[in-house]
């Protein structure tokens, strides 16, 4: 015996195709309750008429494609257009839903901040060299970070001088010049308070996201993983191989064409314990690590006990015995 | 009328004959492009050309951004056996946006629905069925799902019986064993079905372009499904093929 049913009728069907029993949902017809229907279907659920008739006929076998595959299944084609409305209206539910997905929201946050890093990197660099040209005596590299502010906040470029501690410079900018000069460094004091929001944002979201991954590789790297894994169900059904070599894209594909394969991915090299260790060592502590990253990110999907700082500092004690064990390069 | 054999047996008609002729209800061909009478007049789906003829609008249909249109340009068979019947049931997995289907309903429902013909739309990102779903907002007999095109049991509330007509255009890997699972679950006996194979999307363990459309070939060959045609969209749409296939469970 089997359970065929629809949106709007549930029946009972015995193995000779007669009808047994049925239900037909007595509601009103609108979009918006047939929509909540097929929602209720379409997420695997029960609908009350296919419950009450499991209740009589214990042994019956729910059949979902029972009724597509039953060629005297009722047709109705008067409820055509209410239908067709109320899918559009389950879509656009369904299409609301998805700002509730964090694996989504987490991907806008962490691209929109590696863009902006992106343009703040090369704007600050800019600005930089813009006030250098002027400002001849300003130190660019111990000053560097107060330059953008100095320029920004001036009404004048000698007041920027006088605020770095030098001498004006020899030869002023024009008014529209400076007035350049100065939006380009608001822009870049602009700039980097919004990444600083943003990688504030992104910390918040992945500690209660990913807890034991964040605990492990910090919040930024753990949220990049995510990320670059399309979600956070993905990287923890990923093999901690290929987790390794996330961000690695080119030079995997060059390892298809024959290169030797990428030891580590950038996310992982970006680890101090990888990028701060000897060249013939990184391989081995990126496998280790990611070894461990995948084991963390699957204890967070898989709704684990976050790790705590304990169990983090017996990996990195791990990877201090690694780098210990070959103290000199391999012989060649 | 005298028919040659293509190279899979089927009939081979000759399109240039019929350079000026309808494809059948709704679309028609004229010099190198394509055409559907649009469905709601005076709205172009995607910014594509629109004519008047007295009372019917026709609405341009780019073979480059549609491979059902590339398909229909290049078949050395009879074009119109690709497309469904108006009126009839249809089942388009990966509508994206809804750029090709709005010419499928354009065929299957015209203007009102006054065909009465049904397309179910399905697809798996957000982003896209945001466009599918206002596009439905006009366009009654456009069902748009948002659903796992891979799990048919997602699929099935919104069909009310099988389908005449299926076109997967999926980028996922296994797109031939999918498109069979979807065709033996939905397609009804002497439907007709569409698989656009994306090379790109298929694993890299399983060889070049060729190697990934002879495999796809071999998996459609072994099954119940009638392989009717491959058609190679190459110029019009890269690292795609075509496959039409009809489904005879006799057979």
């Amino acid at each position: 015996m089997k359970i065929h049913f629809d949106w709007r009728l549930a029946r009972v069907v015995d193995d000779n195709c007669e009808v047994v029993d049925e239900i037909e949902w007595d509601g009103r017809i609108t979009p918006s309750t047939i929509a909540r229907r097929l929602g209720k279907i379409q997420s695997g659920r029960l609908l009350p008429e296919v419950s009450t008739l499991v209740e009589r006929f214990p042994d019956a076998e729910i059949d979902k494609m029972g009724a597509i595959n039953d060629p005297d299944w009722p047709q109705h084609d008067d409820e055509k257009d209410v239908f067709q409305m109320a899918t559009v209206e389950l879509a656009k539910m369904k299409v609301a839903d998805s700002s509730g997905d964090i694996d989504r929201r987490l991907d806008m946050l962490v691209s929109s901040a590696v863009e902006l890093r992106a343009s703040w990197t090369t704007s600050e660099a800019r600005c930089v060299e813009w006030a250098g040209l002027f400002i001849t005596e300003a130190d660019l590299d111990l000053q560097r970070s107060a330059i953008p502010r100095a320029i920004a906040d001036s009404s004048k470029i000698s007041d920027a001088s006088d605020k770095l501690g030098v001498s004006p410079p020899k030869h002023e900018p024009s008014e529209l010049e400076w007035n350049s000069m100065r939006s380009q460094a608001q822009f870049v004091v602009d700039t980097s308070s919004m990444l600083n929001q943003q990688e504030d944002a992104i910390r918040e979201m992945a500690s209660s996201h990913v807890p034991s991954l964040s605990a492990l590789l910090g919040p930024i790297s753990a949220a990049k993983l995510v990320v670059l894994a399309g979600g956070r169900e993905r990287l923890a059904r990923m093999p901690s191989g290929s987790l390794q070599v996330l961000g690695a894209h080119a030079a995997m594909s060059a390892h298809r064409r024959g290169a030797p394969p990428p030891k580590h991915g950038a996310v992982l090299f970006s680890m101090p314990q990888i990028s701060r260790s000897p060249r013939w060592v990184r391989g081995k502590i990126a496998r280790f690590l990611a070894g461990k990253a995948s084991i963390a990110v699957r204890v967070d999907h898989f709704e684990g006990d976050p790790w705590s700082k304990k169990q983090v500092d017996e990996i990195n004690k791990e990877i201090n015995a690694i780098r210990e064990k070959f103290p000199r390069p391999p012989k060649r | 009328m005298q028919y040659e054999k293509n190279s899979l047996g089927h009939p081979r008609g000759d399109f240039l004959a019929s350079r000026h002729d309808k494809l059948g209800w709704g679309v028609k061909k004229q010099g190198r492009s394509l055409w559907t009478r649009n469905a709601v007049k005076g709205i172009s789906v995607r910014g594509e050309s629109r004519k008047r003829e007295g009372r019917i609008e026709w609405r341009k249909w780019d073979p480059t951004r549609s491979k059902v249109a590339a398909a229909l340009i290049r078949t050395s068979g009879d074009p119109s056996f690709l497309l469904p019947d108006p009126g009839s049931n249809c089942l388009y997995l990966g509508a994206s946006i809804g750029g090709t289907v709005s010419h499928i309903h354009d065929i299957v429902c015209g203007a009102d629905n006054h065909h009465g013909g049904q397309i179910v739309a399905v697809e798996i990102s957000p982003r896209m069925v945001r466009d599918l779903a206002s596009l439905s907002d006009s366009r009654s007999g456009l069902v748009p799902v948002m659903a796992d095109a891979r799990r048919p049991e997602e699929v099935a509330p919104f069909l009310s019986s099988k389908v005449d007509w299926i076109h997967q255009d999926l980028s996922i890997a296994d797109q031939a064993e999918t498109f069979l699972k979807i065709c033996l679950s939905f397609l009804s006996p002497g439907g007709k079905s569409l698989l656009s194979l994306k090379a790109a999307s298929e694993r890299s363990s399983d060889g070049d372009d060729k190697s990934r459309f002879n495999k796809a070939e071999r998996t459609l060959n072994e099954s119940d499904l009638r392989l009717i045609e491959r058609i190679d969209l190459r110029g019009m749409e890269e690292q795609h093929v075509l496959f039409v296939c009809e489904f005879n469970p006799t057979s």
